[in-house]
């Protein structure tokens, strides 16, 4: 998981501290504003505890142990800007004092772990606790799924920036300049060892801790879960933020290579790997029937500014889908009769 | 009655014996793999006993008379350059370059080869091994290795060369950042950080995470050795994971009380939230031309592999 310097890019490693600077900013003034004076003492505190877990085997079912981040538990339990604050410092000393993670990489590295795992994992926990009682099981699934989800969405996106890699730098006779692992082969190898390993151990640790605080010293817990599920965050609003990610990450789409199965068009199939002479007649005939597309293959017409027109349909295709779906909501809603209101006994 | 002699004042022997000396806590007629506490323990205790001889080193050698900044912002550079290079001949050079530093700075040779050269690099060695295969990394095939559908497979030119790239950007990557934290007294680097421009208040974060590192460790290192003193024959894996969540959970509630406590002590003594630093001396000319070399040889390198390439 800790990217060590040699895996990306300058480029990357540039933009990767481009996001993360600006996010540690505010994460220090939020944590200063709510802890005023304390909050060098508190942070520094943290940052220990978080270098700690991280040395920490943890056991998993099957004989194995693997270790931890805690950005997840310490986002339940200190909020998630404090997170942000403590897991960089704790990857800053591994960078510096341990050699484990590189000094140009240490953006990307906080990004993954420091950054996206505290707020996945607590988006995670909040929709799933959501009013729970803070002794209750379903409060210990919460932040049991809120540690998996985050090392997941951390082991997701070092899996992204290691896969992307050799498609954009590469020399003249495809030589990779860094991490030789294309999308294809980075994603799998990432998700494989962190839906096993590093999941599980990253769930035991969360849900092992925050049992033990529950039971003992829920007073540190109380600060923050008690209150009922946060007007901020509804199924609904997640779904809306979800759609607009993935509309935004959608020009990722114009890296890959090649076509997607069973989608070539008749010139672009490898007829001799097929055992076919020459294209089938009815693929010949029907092919391009429709040619009055108004985005065609989510492209301007004449083919420019691709990563607009990839937003542009995306804007179009939610629109559309949306509306679809709006109109027969209510369609539906009007054909259902109406309940019947019981006649008072 | 008599004064009491050295030997009877002299704490009992099996209090001050070493741990190695003591019998295993777990009798067993074979070999098995250490307990999950003592695989922590020992991460734990390393870690500090590294962090420790990092500073002693640095003390002792000429090297540390450097400019903290002035190897910091040497160090940047370097690394960059390393991160531009091209060709797998660059970076030996680059490597070759660290090397012969690390001899001038009358580092000890094996230690800083197991650091920078053996752990990741050989690790990197290992996962890149697949990507030498044509099936990861299409080209020209150098080294046969068997045919499907009548093409050749095997390991390819490509593969090849962006391993050699690969583990030879992370060697000397590695033996830079090395070569810095392991001649630098940690205070001083930390000074350095502030002179490139870290603000004062986060470098004062990393000086208070440092320092309370040393104690949070020990109290880790003190509950991990209590609990294994206790720990008589085979531990269940759920016992063993409500184990992790209490400790966890321990040094939290510690931590959050000592915070407060070190709060109080530092308001006490008028702490008002402003840090304020005594100024660092300038950099002397030898600093000036220590970054000067440096640069100019990253500079060249990566101008001269431009040029090959």
């Amino acid at each position: 998981m800790h990217i060590p310097d040699g895996y990306l890019s300058p480029e990357t490693c540039a933009v990767a501290y481009a996001v993360a600077v600006p996010v540690l900013a505010v994460a220090a003034k939020k944590v200063g504003a709510s802890v005023k004076t304390r909050n060098l003492p508190t942070l520094a505190m943290l940052a220990c505890v978080s270098f700690l877990i991280m040395m920490f085997n943890i056991p998993i079912p099957g004989g194995t142990s693997a270790h931890a981040v805690g950005a997840a538990a310490i986002a339940i339990i200190m909020g998630p800007w404090a997170a942000v604050i403590a897991v960089s410092v704790a990857l800053l000393f591994q960078a510096l004092v341990f050699g484990d993670g590189g000094v140009l990489a240490l953006g990307a590295n906080a990004v993954n772990m420091a950054i996206l795992m505290p707020f996945v994992s607590l988006a995670v926990y909040r929709l799933v606790a959501a009013g729970s009682a803070l002794d209750s099981r379903r409060r210990l699934v919460a932040a049991a799924l809120a540690g998996y989800a985050g090392i997941n969405a951390a082991g997701l996106a070092t899996g992204f920036e290691l896969g992307i890699q050799p498609m954009l730098f590469h020399t003249a006779d495809g030589t990779p300049l860094y991490s030789p692992y294309t999308l294809a082969q980075a994603i799998p190898a990432m998700a494989l060892a962190h839906l096993t390993l590093a999941g599980f151990a990253e769930a035991i640790l969360t849900v092992a801790l925050f049992a033990y605080l529950a039971k003992t010293d829920p007073t540190l817990l109380g600060s923050r879960p008690t209150r009922p599920a946060r007007a901020g965050l509804t199924p609904a609003r997640l779904a809306w933020l979800t759609v607009g990610v993935l509309a935004l990450a959608s020009p990722i789409g114009l890296l890959a290579p090649g076509t997607a199965f069973g989608e070539d068009a008749p010139d672009e199939l490898d007829l001799a790997s097929l055992g076919l002479q020459a294209v089938p007649d009815g693929l010949a005939r029907f092919f391009g029937l429709w040619r009055h597309a108004l985005l065609p293959d989510y492209g301007l017409p004449d083919g420019s500014h691709a990563v607009l027109a990839y937003w542009l349909s995306a804007a179009v295709g939610i629109a559309l889908v949306g509306g679809a779906v709006y109109l027969l909501g209510r369609l539906i809603a009007r054909l259902s009769p109406a309940p019947q209101a019981t006649p008072a006994a | 009655m008599s004064a009491p002699t050295a030997s009877e004042i002299a704490p009992p022997g099996w209090l001050v014996a070493s741990a190695s000396d003591l019998a295993p806590m777990i009798p067993s007629g074979r070999r098995r793999r250490a307990s999950f506490q003592r695989r922590t323990l020992g991460t734990a205790s390393d870690a500090l006993r590294f962090a420790l001889d990092a500073d002693e080193r640095g003390e002792r050698l000429g090297i540390v008379s450097l400019d903290a900044r002035a190897k910091v912002v040497a160090l940047l550079a370097a690394l960059v350059g390393v991160a531009l290079v091209r060709t797998p001949s660059a970076l030996l050079v680059a490597n070759a370059a660290v090397l012969a530093v690390a001899v001038l700075a009358r580092l000890s040779l094996g230690a800083f080869v197991r650091r920078a050269w053996l752990a990741v690099p050989v690790f990197t060695g290992v996962l890149v091994l697949p990507a030498t295969l044509s099936i990861v990394t299409p080209g020209r095939v150098v080294v046969p290795l068997w045919t499907a559908s009548g093409i050749a497979h095997g390991l390819t030119q490509q593969g090849l060369t962006s391993a050699a790239l690969i583990v030879l950007r992370v060697a000397a990557s590695l033996g830079l950042v090395v070569l810095v934290t392991s001649t630098t007294p940690w205070h001083r680097l930390l000074a350095g950080l502030r002179g490139v421009g870290l603000p004062v208040i986060v470098v004062q974060l990393i000086g208070m995470t440092y320092r309370y590192l040393f104690l949070l460790t020990g109290a880790l290192t003190d509950m991990l050795v209590a609990r294994t003193a206790r720990t008589i024959g085979l531990q269940h894996d759920a016992q063993a994971r409500r184990f992790v969540g209490a400790s966890v959970g321990t040094l939290l509630t510690r931590a959050h009380l000592l915070a407060d406590e070190v709060n109080q002590a530092m308001i006490a003594r008028g702490f008002t939230g402003r840090v304020r630093v005594l100024e660092a001396s300038k950099p002397a000319g030898r600093d000036l031309i220590t970054v000067a070399v440096v640069v100019a040889f990253t500079a060249a390198l990566v101008v001269g592999d431009r040029l090959v390439n």
